[in-house]
Formats: structure tokens, C-alpha cells, sequence
């Protein structure tokens, strides 16, 4: 079987190097850098993030991105020959949501592959679920899932149905 | 003297240093321009921490030891990201025909200023 390469993407603070972080069965491969504006989090991604793992007999590769806007010119590298998207909002945070809504679009619309929308922090309430945030987003609900990214078991859900609908697109 | 005005001060000299680069950003390592000659800086200086970032890990990972510059080289000329420290990049724009071993000797060192002002 073709090993699938994912692209991961999100606001920053969305959770996407510690999603990686959680799932990849290999070491992994981070570009962090000193944030040196206020976002909450000492390190920011500037590059890319790279794991790999196996769901079944498949092969994944997933490649993260930067969050900030000012690396928009890497979704579009990143994003080359990508077969899926995962898409990451933080849950408990919905002044992102607008930000991330645009991301989905922009991406998509240049490169337009199955995505899912991965809604984290669900451990940390209140928090929004993905039945709430899949009408803000206006996408069909069997597209969004909630999830921990710090959690093996719970951060594979949203792969295993991005995966699933890889093969029915 | 701000920091700012000091930092103003080396990239100035730099520029009298080489007066055929084309242009010079000092950027944080997570993409911000700080100061800079180019019209596009904030885009420049997101490109240059990503290409330092990549550059670093890459190093890392195939046993470099750790990153000076990154480089790369078009048939119009070259951009070369520094190290500056822990917390700095150093990209420089220069002509195809520039003497690129000038400019590391140069570059190196005002990259090594850069970094005890940052």
C-alpha cells in the first residue's frame, strides 16, 4: 500500500506539533523557535513538523505546518501531494474559529482533497464540541471531530474518519 | 542608544561593509522583522526564520553540528540566512556575481554583533 501524506493545519495554539507529537511512531521532526510575540505558548513551529505512523496495514505521513498567517507561503509547499487534511481549531477558543474557517478555505480551494476538522482541548471544558462547531463552520457534522491531542486513543479519531473518508472520495 | 537605534547602527555599517547586497533583514527566529533595508521585510523575515528553522533541523539530523547559514542560490543571485544567536537570523540578498566568500566573512561576523545586541 502507497503511504498517504496528511497535511496538518491550523491557528497557531491549535495543537498541531503536539498532534503530531502524540501519534508519530517515529521520531519526530520539529523546527521550533523562541515566540517572541504574546500567543500563549513559549515555542512556535516556523518550518514544518513530520511524523509518521500506522493505522492498520496504511502508512501516514504527516507533515504540520506553521500557524501564524505570515507562513502562509509554507501551506501551499506543505500542501503539495497531500491526499487529506486535517484541519485543527482549538474547542476553547472560538475567537479562532473565524481564522481557521478562512484557513479551511484556503487550502482546500488550492489544493482540494478530503478534510476533517479537528476540534481539540475536548479534556478541558468548556469547550466547544463538534456538534456546535460544525454548524459554525457550515460543514457536514461527520466531518468534524472532537479530540485531545495530548492523547494517543483520543487524537487518532479524527485520522481514523479523515482516512475513512480518503477512501470513499 | 535603544536597542533598535544600535541595532540600525550595525546594519548600516554592514551596508557600507557590502555595498552590493541588495538588501538586509534582522528578523527574531520565529519570523518578525526587528530592522531591515527591504521593501518586503515582514514576508523576507517569515522566509528567513523558516529557511533557518528547516536549515537547523536539517543539520541536526544529518550530524552537521550546528547551523551557520542556510543558502540558496538562484541563477540571479543569492539569499543567505544566518545564525544570530538564540534568538536572531541575519538574511542577506545579493547579486549572482557577488563574491559570496566576502560576504560570509563579513556577514559572519556582524551576525556575531547582532547577537550579543538581540
Amino acid at each position: 500500500m502507497e503511504p498517504l501524506k496528511i497535511v496538518v493545519a491550523g491557528p497557531v495554539g491549535a495543537g498541531k506539533s503536539t498532534f503530531i507529537r502524540t501519534l508519530s511512531e517515529t521520531e519526530v521532526v520539529d523546527t521550533d523557535a523562541l515566540a517572541s510575540e504574546e500567543i500563549g505558548k513559549q515555542t512556535t513551529t516556523v518550518a514544518m513538523d513530520y511524523g509518521t505512523l500506522h493505522l492498520g496495514d496504511q502508512l501516514l505521513y504527516l507533515f504540520g505546518t506553521p500557524g501564524q498567517d505570515r507562513f502562509d507561503f509554507m501551506w501551499d509547499v506543505l500542501s503539495e501531494g497531500a491526499l487529506g487534511l486535517m484541519m485543527l481549531v482549538r474547542g476553547d477558543k472560538p475567537e479562532d474559529f473565524g481564522a481557521a474557517r478562512r484557513l479551511l478555505d484556503y487550502i482546500t480551494s488550492r489544493h482540494p482533497v478530503p478534510y476533517v476538522l479537528g476540534v481539540t482541548r475536548q479534556d478541558q471544558p468548556p469547550v466547544w464540541g463538534p456538534e456546535e462547531v460544525a454548524p459554525f463552520f457550515g460543514v457536514p457534522q461527520e466531518r468534524v471531530v472532537g479530540l485531545n491531542a495530548r492523547d494517543p486513543r483520543s487524537a487518532v479519531g479524527p485520522l481514523v474518519r479523515l482516512l475513512e473518508l480518503m477512501v470513499d472520495e | 542608544m535603544t536597542k533598535q537605534e544600535e541595532l540600525q547602527g550595525i546594519l548600516r555599517e554592514l551596508k557600507q561593509a557590502l555595498p552590493e547586497l541588495r538588501s538586509i533583514v534582522v528578523a527574531s527566529t520565529d519570523g518578525l522583522p526587528i530592522v531591515h533595508d527591504a521593501a518586503d521585510a515582514p514576508r523576507v523575515a517569515a522566509m528567513a526564520a523558516t529557511a533557518l528553522g528547516l536549515g537547523k533541523r536539517i543539520s541536526q539530523t544529518t550530524d552537521l553540528g550546528s547551523l551557520e547559514e542556510t543558502i540558496v542560490r538562484g541563477n540571479q543571485g543569492y539569499f543567505v540566512v544566518y545564525a544570530t544567536g538564540d534568538k536572531g537570523v541575519l538574511a542577506v540578498s545579493a547579486p549572482a556575481d557577488a563574491n559570496l566568500g566576502l560576504i560570509h566573512l563579513e556577514a559572519r561576523s556582524y551576525a556575531a554583533r547582532l547577537a550579543q545586541v538581540l
